[in-house]
Parts: structure tokens; sequence; C-alpha cells
């Protein structure tokens, strides 16, 4: 029984029994962790407010020589980003990016850079609020580093270079398919230039999400290839997705 | 070793559903029980099924209630005007105790969140902005937990009930009374600092 100490952002939660409370969290060295906080529903005094999702924590805890949960022991809030909970949408996007990383990532699979594009989004939506572009950038991001990332600058299927305008896009077909490789099945229509554009934002720092405007088209193409994409590789349908779609304001 | 006694196993094992308790103190509830006089057992049985016989949720506020509309939706020394929202009937419990509301309430069993798919369908938000629409209420005290669940339910009831022109209030941030802010959390210190107020 060795303690563990790092930071820690909260994904989620949930009550367990009366007074318990299991707690999913993003370390930068030990991936996500799931994690068993005794009491932590009845007394305050151990854990306050640092289990509470969104939270940025130091967090304290002993592995167990069996099972997957850890054994919280304390908490220490570093940031708590009241600024996320400025508005709904902000709210919901912010929640949605925790659910989208614990999905997205097996329990060993998120590394040190996941940590850090989670904890750069959240400061910016506490900082800025929703924008589109924020959700896109997101996106985008944790594809890419969950490997996930489709072809988007050359036809997945045969190599060949994609021509202006319209191109067809398939994350089932692993990516943008020129016309002879899509021949007639793919619904989904992207121009070139968002292509270029989703090229560009994944060569910018991970962290960087300010300064970012796109185009109303581009967001719209981005987004339709960004959810398929996000549909193919996840596990299971993300439960803040619905909401989100419902509480962000109109294009 | 409880298998030769099957009603009392079965006793353990419907004890054992009750939240925080285990096997061991079922057991022991199971012999207390066992040692009681029969009409205490019969008390308590009764007791029981007359919880589930006899109160439902009030058709207004969604309190639980054994009359319909409850006493606190029926009581004329109540402020119309104003009006609580918790989440739960035990919160209700709690700002009665206090004594330091005399609006009406409304219980909406549960909070939005997102992250396990809970939307405003499965709350009673509905009946709520029913009762806003008759207009007698002026002001809504949103009493919802301070938790991230409570605080998207309050940004949401906020957005629904600000544009009708009524009055949106939230339960002030503060310091436990008694405590040293020493020993209080910094996100409770954090809210106190933003919720100040003259004096
Ligand atoms: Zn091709
Ligand atoms: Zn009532």
């Amino acid at each position: 029984m060795k303690l563990e100490v790092s930071s820690a952002i909260i994904l989620h939660h949930t009550d367990y029994g009366e007074a318990d409370r299991i707690v999913t969290f993003l370390t930068p060295d030990h991936g996500r962790l799931k994690g068993f906080a005794r009491a932590a529903r009845k007394s305050r005094k151990r854990f306050g407010a640092a289990l509470e999702p969104l939270a940025e924590v130091q967090m304290h805890w002993v592995s167990r020589s069996s099972g997957d949960l850890v054994s919280l022991r304390d908490a220490d809030l570093v940031k708590l980003r009241a600024g996320l909970r400025r508005d709904l949408e902000t709210l919901t996007l912010a929640g949605y990016g925790c659910e989208l990383t614990e999905v997205l990532f097996d329990d060993s699979g998120a590394g040190v850079e996941v940590f850090q594009l989670l904890q750069a989004f959240l400061d910016h939506l506490d900082s800025e609020g929703f924008s589109v572009e924020a959700r896109l950038l997101l996106e985008i991001r944790m594809l890419s580093l969950s490997g996930y990332m489709p072809h988007l600058q050359h036809c997945a299927d045969c190599s060949s270079p994609l021509p202006a305008g319209q191109v067809s896009f398939s994350a089932f077909h692993n990516g943008s398919l020129c016309a002879e490789c899509d021949a007639g099945r793919v619904a989904i229509k992207v121009d070139r230039m968002t292509l270029g554009t989703f090229g560009r934002i994944l060569e910018t720092p991970l962290t960087r999400f300010s300064g970012f405007k796109l185009s109303p088209q581009s967001r719209q193409e981005g987004q339709a290839l960004l959810n398929d994409a996000l549909r193919c590789h996840l596990h299971r349908p993300l439960k803040s997705l619905e909401m989100l779609d419902r509480f962000s304001p109109e294009e | 070793m409880l298998d030769s006694i099957p009603s009392f196993a079965r006793l353990v094992a419907e004890l054992a559903k009750f939240p925080g308790i285990g096997n061991k103190t079922a057991t022991r509830l199971a012999f207390f029980l066992l040692r009681q006089p029969k009409a205490q057992a019969e008390a308590l049985a009764t007791a029981i099924l007359d919880l589930q016989n006899n109160t439902r949720f009030c058709s207004v506020c969604f309190h639980i209630t054994e009359q319909n509309p409850c006493p606190l939706c029926c009581d004329p020394g109540r402020d119309e005007a104003l009006l609580c929202v918790v989440e739960e009937p035990q919160a209700l419990l709690a700002i009665e105790r206090s004594r330091s509301f005399k609006g009406r309430y409304h219980v909406l069993h549960g909070a939005l969140s997102p992250l396990d798919g809970i939307g405003p369908e499965e709350l009673k938000i509905d009946p709520l902005i029913d009762r806003l629409d008759k207009g007698s209420v002026q002001e809504v005290l949103i009493a919802t937990n301070f938790t991230v669940e409570g605080g998207a339910t309050a940004l949401y009831l906020a957005k629904l009930i600000q544009p009708r022109g009524i009055r949106v209030t939230r339960l002030a941030y503060g310091i436990p009374m008694g405590s040293e802010l020493e020993y209080v959390d910094e996100a409770t210190v954090n809210r106190a600092v933003e919720g100040r107020r003259d004096i």
C-alpha cells in the first residue's frame, strides 16, 4: 500500500449506498482512475467541494491490491473554476468535455497530453464561456490523441489528392474520399477548405484555445465530420451530448 | 447457517436492503425484533404498510402528503407570491425546520444531470411552469443543492422563469454558522466572498 499524490480533474461521480461516492478522475501520470470515497456525502470535512465534477484537485489515494477501485484519502481543491457555472451552455459543454475524455480513453490510455488538453479547455471555458470553436478544438484534438484521427487531406482509400470544393467524408471508411472511391455512398460533404482548417488546427499547440474564429460553414461542416468520427469510435453514446445540443445557442 | 430458519433469513435479507445497513446490522436488528412482543412487531408492520398506502405526492407541490393538496399548499397563512423550489422532500423539511420561509414550495424530485443523461423531462418542471403561469407568484427562490447538478438546474430554471417577468433568487452561499474560517473549505470561502453584503 503506497500513498499516491497527484493533480487530478474530477470527471464524474456516482453515489454509492447512503453516504459513499465513487469518483472518476483524470491524472497526468496515472491516466484515468476510479476511486472510492468513504462517507464523502455525509462528512463534508474531508473532501468538501473537491469531489464535484470539473474541480481540479490535489488527490491523495491508496491503490488496492485487488479490484480497480483505488481508495481516496484526501482531496485538496486547487481550482474551482466558478466561471464554468456562469450559464447552462458553458456548464454543459464543460461536462461534455469530461464525459468525452472518460469514454474516449480507457484506464491507461490517457497520457499527460490528454490531461493538459482537458485542463486548458476548462480554463478557457472558465474565462471565456461557451463557444462552438472550443468544442471543435477539444474534439479534434482528443480524437487525434486517441489515435482515431481520420485521414483528412488525402483520399483515405487510394491516397490520391482531393480536388477543391466539396469532398465526401466517412469516418467508417477512415476519412475523406475521392469521387471514385466514394462512388455515391457517403452522405457527409465537406469543403476542402474546412479540411485544410482542421489540418492547420492540428498543428497549433494542444493547449491553445483563444484566437480561433471559424466561418459558419466550417463550424457546421466540422461539427458534422467530428460527430461522425466520434460516433464511430466511442464505445457508448455520450449522455451529455443530447443536452449539449439542446442547450447550445442556435447557429 | 440462517438457511435452517427461513423466516429469520427472509427478514435479514429485507432489512439488509435498507440504506447504510449491511448483513451484520440486519442480523442484529432481526434478533432484536425476534425478542419484541408481538404487538410491537405488528405496530411496525402496520406503520410500514400505512406509509405505503396512505401517502402520495401532492398534486400541486409534489411534496409527500396524506391529504391532497397537502397542508402546506392549503395553509392560508402562507405567502402565495413567494415560491421555493427544492430538489427533494428532505430539502423542504430542512427549510421548514429553519422556520425562515413562509411561502409555498415546489419539489422537483431530482436535478438536471447532463453527465447522467437526466434532462428536464424527468423532473417536475412542467407542473412548476403551469403553476407560475397561473399568475400569483412574484418571486421564485431556487433552493437546489450546491452541487454541479443543483447549479445546472438553477440556471435552467432561471432561463425559463425570468422571461415571465418573475423575480428569481437563489439561496445565498455562506459560511456555516459556528465555524472558523480557517477550517472552511476553499469553495465555500470563495463563494462567500463573492456573495458578500453590506452590514
Ligand atoms: Zn480514392
Ligand atoms: Zn402541496
